[in-house]
């Protein structure tokens, strides 16, 4: 055929001829054949044809010149490749569209498809396989999971019975019907039975229908139902899964929960016992056509589960659905309960590990808030920081009266056994560590203030020379850039005590001096009544003795004893003498430091009244006292 | 009579206002409260009786907790209605019930839903005012107070709903 359409096209495409003109003589012949057969009378012989008459060619173009003109524009068309490509291209989609009944024209295109394919291919396979990609992998993916679970079930089960007893009968049993032994044994082992099915609203988790199989145990249908529901729920939730997406399969020993899941609600069964994977196909079925035959009424479901009895009837049928008479026991609800516990504490293993991930991200925000809290406090320099595995760590220099990191931390949230810290003591020159660092060497006394003033630290108020010396000390050794210390504003209170001092000291001294003992003629003891007088000036030298070594002095007293003009001025001499070691030894006695004293005698020589009554006399008959204060050496 | 007719109804509040013992102590349930901890929610029927017909209350009891973040309002998807509850001895419990309204509101458009004011027994640590009861209720709110321990208000309330969310 394709030879006959190129000799067509070869025909058409061919180049006009010259004309040769026309062959009159056999036209005329023609004629006369013609004429003879109307009248066989006509016995004409075509001879003396003239071999050329231009009037035919008249002829011919009065009669065909119409049919001439649309031939050659026709030619032009065809003799012009471009013009018969666009012409053939304003067609082809239409011819091909009315050639798709035809069976011929797949064989005749696939050749061609597979070369454009082979080179579309060859050029950059990306394109066919993103064309491919969502079409085909989700339904390789499922046929294949569905391949490998059967062929597991079958390996699994023809493994375990290859070579118990029963394996040998199931042997036998295939070599005598002819099946596959891996038939024979599933045959055998997947006994089955269907003892629940549910149906699930979607939107609501409210049951729709509920059927047991006759024997089987029942519990709340609609309060498993809903508990479904929420299971699902959460599990799309903790993991964000697809919301067409749910749990397709739950089990605990033998008993299995078998989720279908339809446009509007959802199939549960309840399997006890070892299903062949086929099944899911079997419920996918019916939950179909339920959705099939109440279509609306499954999208307007609203609670009211009245009215669905042909709904029932299907999930009967589901209900019914076993292998060999399977061993029936009560419903283990609580085996189920369990079930649905577990798969709760697993699924809320799983969102606890993305909570972890949550929680991590939490915690690095914590982290960062510690570091910048750290940042932000004096004293403290971070020289690293970051997050090794479980643990954080931060290491850098912090001065020993800056504020504990643990506090900090504990504020933060984070648990401190996860946090690794390393710190090296400095000493930081910021006023205020200065300033702390000056109260504990310094101990200032009440009466002084220390605070931090500018970029100085500032003392005021009174305090001993001592302490002020101490504090100089303390003011040279501060390192050079920090803040200094300005003690200018304190005030010696030593000053002030010492005048207070000397001038006590002076007016003791003056009221010592002007004391005196006296005498009888001739008595180198006191005149009696003098006790009195010798108790004040023992008072008044011990208090003097104390306020001199406050400034550190010692005060020298002499006692001069002293007598009358009668008499001999031997006898006279040596009589004060002892008036004046008698008034040492009584003051002694009074518990004055002898080494105070020094004792002298006058005789009559330092008379208190010149002249020779009795009453001047009586008063020269004395000691007296003269005081001076020399410095403690 | 046998309730063919089921509704499903959300119970919400703040920790311990005591809602778990609402529900446990005047419905069926099957499930125990670790699945509150663990997956966030307990479902217990509560079966009540209308005039003309039966209703089957499907609770699902939310874990009530104050970081309102962490509530999975997903659970509320098909709700026919909601009981918020409230500890009358705690006034914050209250400020979270009306947050909880706003936000189921904003989720899930208006529906049905009655305000429980718990533990009325306890009167001397009562510590709402009724003036705020009051203007709530002229807000068109459904306010009652309740007693999971006396029992005071409590199958009232679940009638209550049940007629609305049944209409």
């Amino acid at each position: 055929m394709s030879t006959s359409a190129a000799a067509t096209l070869e025909w058409l495409l061919r180049p006009a001829a010259r004309e040769p003109g026309i062959d009159r003589k056999a036209l005329a012949g023609l004629l006369v054949e013609i004429a003879r057969n109307v009248g066989p009378e006509v016995c004409a012989e075509p001879t003396g044809v003239a071999p050329v008459d231009p009037r035919l060619e008249q002829l011919r173009t009065l009669l065909l010149g119409r049919e001439i003109e649309i031939l050659s524009r026709l030619t032009g068309v065809v003799d012009d490749p471009e013009q018969l490509s666009a012409a053939v291209a304003q067609v082809l989609p239409s011819a091909l569209a009315q050639a798709q009944n035809d069976a011929r024209l797949g064989p005749v295109l696939a050749p061609t498809l597979e070369k454009a394919t082979q080179s579309s291919i060859r050029s950059d396979p990306r394109t066919l396989v993103n064309i491919l990609y969502p079409l085909i992998v989700p339904a390789i993916r499922k046929s294949i999971g569905e391949a490998i679970d059967q062929t597991f079930q079958s390996l699994n089960e023809t493994l375990k019975h290859s070579l118990s007893w029963r394996g040998l009968r199931w042997r036998w049993e295939a070599w005598r019907t002819g099946t596959p032994f891996a038939e024979v044994v599933l045959r055998h082992t997947l006994v089955y039975q269907v003892e629940h099915a549910f149906l699930i609203h979607h939107h609501t988790g409210l049951l729709i229908a509920h059927v047991a199989a006759p024997d089987a145990a029942s519990q709340d249908p609609q309060l498993v139902s809903s508990m479904l529901t929420a299971i699902q729920d959460f599990v799309r939730d903790s993991f964000s899964g697809d919301a067409q997406q749910g749990l397709d399969a739950l089990r605990l020993g033998e008993l299995r929960l078998w989720s279908e899941r339809g446009p509007f609600a959802t199939l549960v069964v309840v399997i006890r016992g070892n299903p062949p994977e086929g099944l899911h196909e079997t419920l996918g079925a019916v939950l179909s056509r339920i959705h099939e035959e109440r279509h609306q009424a499954l999208e307007a479901f609203d609670g009211d589960s009245s009215g669905f009895a042909d709904i029932e009837a299907h999930l009967a049928e589901c209900a019914a659905l076993r292998q060999q008479a399977p061993r029936r026991r009560g419903f283990p609800w609580i085996v189920l309960l369990v079930a649905l516990a577990l798969f709760a504490a697993a699924g809320f293993g799983a969102y606890r590990w993305g909570e972890h991930r949550h929680l991590r991200a939490i915690e690095q925000g914590q982290w960062a808030d510690y570091i910048t809290r750290l940042q932000t406090q004096p004293g403290i320099v971070i020289t690293e920081e970051g997050r090794r595995d479980d643990k954080f760590l931060v290491a850098g220099l912090r001065d020993p009266l800056a504020v504990d990191p643990r506090q900090v931390l504990r504020e933060t949230g984070i648990d401190p056994a996860r946090v690794v810290s390393r710190w090296v003591p400095y000493q930081a020159l910021e006023p205020q560590f200065v300033l702390e660092r000056l109260k504990a060497s310094l101990d200032p006394p009440a009466s002084v203030t220390l605070a931090v003033a500018g970029s100085e630290i500032v003392a005021e108020g009174s305090a001993p020379s001592r302490w002020i010396d101490r504090a100089r000390t303390a003011m040279r050794m501060l390192p050079a850039g920090g803040p200094m210390l300005d003690l200018s504003r304190v005030r010696n209170s030593d000053e002030a005590k010492l005048a207070a001092l000397r001038e006590a000291t002076r007016s003791l001294r003056e009221a010592i001096q002007a004391e005196e003992i006296h005498f009888n003629s001739n008595e180198p003891l006191p005149a009696p009544g003098q006790d009195a007088v010798l108790d004040r000036i023992a008072g008044e030298l011990k208090q003097l003795a104390s306020l001199s070594s406050t400034l550190h002095a010692v005060p020298r007293v002499s006692v001069t004893g002293h007598s009358d003009d009668t008499g001999q001025g031997t006898f006279n001499l040596s009589l004060s003498v002892a008036r004046a070691g008698a008034v040492l030894a009584l003051l002694k006695k009074r518990g004055v430091d002898p080494d105070l004293l020094s004792v002298r005698g006058a005789g009559p020589l330092e008379p208190l009244q010149p002249g020779d009554t009795e009453a001047a006399r009586s008063a020269n008959r004395r000691v007296s006292f003269a005081v001076g204060i020399e410095d403690q050496p | 009579m046998i309730p063919t007719q089921q509704k499903k109804v959300c119970v919400l509040g703040s920790f311990s206002v005591g809602k778990t013992s609402l529900v446990r102590r005047y419905v069926e349930s099957i499930f125990s409260d670790t699945y509150l901890t663990t997956v966030g929610v307990k479902i217990d029927k509560k079966m009540v009786d209308l005039a003309d017909r039966a209703v089957n209350l499907i609770l699902w009891d939310v874990a009530g907790e104050d970081d309102m973040a962490s509530l999975r309002l997903s659970y509320l998807r098909g709700t026919a209605g909601y009981l918020l509850v409230a500890d009358g001895t705690r006034p914050a419990t209250l400020d979270v019930a009306l947050t909880l309204r706003k936000r189921v509101e904003a989720d899930y458009g208006p529906l049905p839903f009655a305000l429980l004011v718990n533990k009325h027994d306890l009167t001397e640590q009562w510590a709402i005012r009724d003036a705020d009861l009051e203007g709530l209720r002229q807000e068109g709110w459904w306010v009652r107070p309740t007693s999971a321990r006396t029992g005071e208000g409590v199958e009232d309330a679940f009638k209550d709903l049940a007629v609305r969310v049944a209409r």
